[in-house]
């Protein structure tokens, strides 16, 4: 089934609302309003939108320190991430997790800090999911880098063994931290590597939301209709640095200049253009409202109440005298 | 009615009851089918593959999956069959269980059981031999548990089962594979976390003795009511929570405090609770603290060399002597 005009909309507004997120980040940065440090996904918000487009509310996702992006692609909303970003008392973590942003509600477990170890984690969602007969569907969202993780075999293997419903879906940014992917990788592609699990995989391109969106979604709903797991590799390129402090100087000009030239909004902005969805006008508003938005949610996190001393020791154990 | 059942047993029947109690809990690990050491052996009879399930060899991996499986409603209950492969699973268990209900501001709570065998004295060399209880002290977030009887492996276990924070129980292969006996009641029972039991009733010295220790404590009394010493044992056993009152209760009537465990001195649960004595507890104290503990090796393979690696009731004697001595 076709994307509908109001999806590929949906999509291209989650899309801009990551985009001036995580600009909006990189200026309180500059400026010395926001003490976290970004790892931002500039360039690949086509990806983590349209992985997370097809996923339902009850669905688990794991997400990863790059940036927003899939996190409002499943629904978080922007207030409760710079709640986080700021390290408030009101947000969902409870100011403990700062960019590891995690929200029950959407079944989206804290992003853990060593890259990596959530493989199992997802495998254990979708077995739960199976166990508990749910019709759960756990989407794994991870970079190439962190596929040569150890655990990414037996995470794998176990997800194919027992057939359980879980989508791994690779970014392949070209980076993996600062080096190139070549350096890492003695093959182009992570996606052939599934084969070894017997798991199906396909390679999508990354710079089209609505590609990425429908490959995800066969992936989804093979994994919902019990036939297991199901591997997506997404080709994209990073064009931000691995973090905002990062020396830089690894990334080759002609490199930017030609990724530069496949921006996944413009193409999702010449496609509703294309078919006559959206207006040159109504494109320009909704970067408006977006904006608008974003600043509104920065100025409510940041005058939110901060944690008070007793809250440190809140949350180890489920009740307090252990400590 | 209390009958006597095994250690092995003992635990077997935890498993089972909370089983039956809680269609969430389920067993995972490598062998549990079977049963390595037999703790779980047969519930597979009764509960089905889909709640004993086997996993590959992968002990980091599996750790993550009872925590995403923990994650999504479930209870699981997991087996790392000796307890110096749950350092393959470090990361898991420390950066990640442990800490996994504060990072997420209390809304992904991990009520994953680690079960996993502890010791030496079987000749098994390094890496099948250690005690590794105090690698996870330094951990916040979890439960430490070492039940040293049947009737406290079945407790505990159960609480275990129950609690909603990540528990490791620490079983020690003298307590499996010695099928040591014990009385257990027929009825329902569970044990709280943070009591410890007092084996042994004295007036000279508190002996503190985690797990095997205890008994190796109790054989250490009775050389010692030889040379008129009565010491009083105390057997923690949870090292988190620590049963700190009954302890210094203890200390405060005796005076004196010696700390035996099966685990390296350097760092240990002796060194924790020296410390404790030294800061919080040192008016009550006539004599300085003595540790009883392995020495900085690794566990040797010869029963020559392990024999004189594992701590045993003639080191707590002489513990025992030397707090005593000048009195």
């Amino acid at each position: 089934m076709a994307i509908t005009n109001e999806q590929l909309t949906d999509l291209y507004r989650k899309m801009l609302m990551v985009r001036v997120m995580e600009e909006m980040h990189a200026k309180l940065l500059q400026s010395g309003q926001i003490e976290l440090m970004g790892h931002f996904g500039t360039g690949q918000e086509a990806v983590a939108i349209g992985v997370t487009g097809p996923l339902s509310r009850d669905d688990f996702l794991f997400g990863t320190h790059r940036g927003v992006g899939e996190f409002i692609g499943k629904g978080m909303s922007p207030l409760n991430i710079w709640l986080e970003y700021f390290g408030k008392r009101t947000s969902l973590c409870k100011a403990k997790s700062a960019l590891h942003l995690g929200d029950r509600q959407l079944n989206i477990p804290p992003v853990v800090s060593s890259l990596g170890s959530d493989f199992s984690m997802a495998v254990g969602t979708a077995l739960a999911a199976k166990m508990r007969k749910t019709d759960q569907v756990t989407l794994y969202y991870v970079g190439e880098g962190t596929c040569n993780q150890a655990d990414a075999h037996p995470s794998m293997n176990m997800a194919s063994l027992w057939k359980l419903p879980i989508v791994f879906a690779v970014c392949t940014n070209q980076f993996c931290e600062l080096s190139y992917m070549s350096e890492h990788y003695p093959t182009k592609d992570v996606a052939p590597r599934a084969a070894a699990y017997n798991i199906p995989s396909e390679i999508v391109e990354g710079q089209d939301v609505e590609a990425v969106y429908e490959a995800t979604k066969k992936a989804v709903d093979h994994a919902r209709s019990g036939k297991g797991p199901y591997l997506v590799e997404y080709k994209t390129f990073r064009m931000a640095m691995h973090y905002s402090g990062d020396p830089g100087g690894y990334v080759k000009p002609d490199d930017l200049e030609a990724w530069a030239k496949r921006d996944p909004l413009e193409q999702c902005v010449k496609k509703l253009s294309d078919r006559t969805i959206l207006s040159e006008q109504d494109v320009l508003k909704m970067r408006d409202e977006v904006q608008a938005e974003v600043e509104r949610t920065v100025r409510e996190a940041m005058s939110a109440p901060d944690p008070i001393p007793e809250d440190l020791y809140e949350h180890v154990y489920a009740s307090k005298e252990v400590i | 009615m209390a009958r006597t059942i095994n250690y092995l047993q003992a635990i077997n029947e935890a498993l089972a009851e909370e089983m039956r109690r809680d269609a969430s809990v389920f067993v995972i690990g490598e062998d549990v089918r079977v049963g390595v050491f037999g703790q779980t052996a047969g519930l597979v009879q009764e509960f089905g593959e889909d709640r004993i399930l086997n996993t590959p060899i992968a002990e980091n991996a599996i750790t993550g999956v009872s925590m995403g499986a923990a994650m999504n409603g479930m209870r699981p209950v997991l087996e790392i069959m000796f307890c110096d492969f749950s350092m393959l699973a470090m990361d898991q268990i420390c950066n990640q269980l442990g800490q996994w209900r504060y990072v997420s501001g209390n809304q992904f709570p991990v009520p994953v059981t680690i079960r996993t065998a502890i010791g030496g004295g079987f000749r098994m060399a390094y890496g099948h031999s250690q005690c590794l209880e105090s690698q996870f002290i330094q951990t916040p977030g979890l439960i430490l548990v070492e039940p040293a009887t049947p009737y406290d492996a079945k407790g505990l276990l159960k609480t275990a089962i129950r609690s909603d924070d990540p528990v490791i129980v620490f079983e020690h292969k003298k307590l499996i594979f010695g099928a040591v006996e014990g009385e257990v009641p027929e009825e329902e029972y569970t044990i709280p976390f943070g009591e410890a039991a007092i084996r042994k009733e004295g007036k000279d010295v508190t002996v503190v003795a985690v797990g095997f220790m205890g008994y190796e404590a109790l054989g250490a009394a009775q050389e010692l009511a030889g040379d008129g010493i009565d010491i009083e044992v105390i057997d923690p056993r949870t090292i988190v929570p620590l049963d700190e009152k009954t302890i210094f209760s203890s200390v405060e009537k005796t005076g004196r405090l010696v700390v035996a465990e099966e685990g390296r001195v350097r760092g240990g649960l002796g060194a924790e609770i020296a410390a404790m004595a030294s800061e919080n507890y040192f008016s009550f104290l006539k004599a300085p603290v003595q540790r009883v503990g392995a020495p900085m090796v690794p566990v040797p393979g010869s029963p020559v060399l392990e024999d004189l690696y594992l701590p045993d009731k003639d080191a707590i004697v002489q513990a025992v002597k030397r707090v005593v001595q000048g009195d």
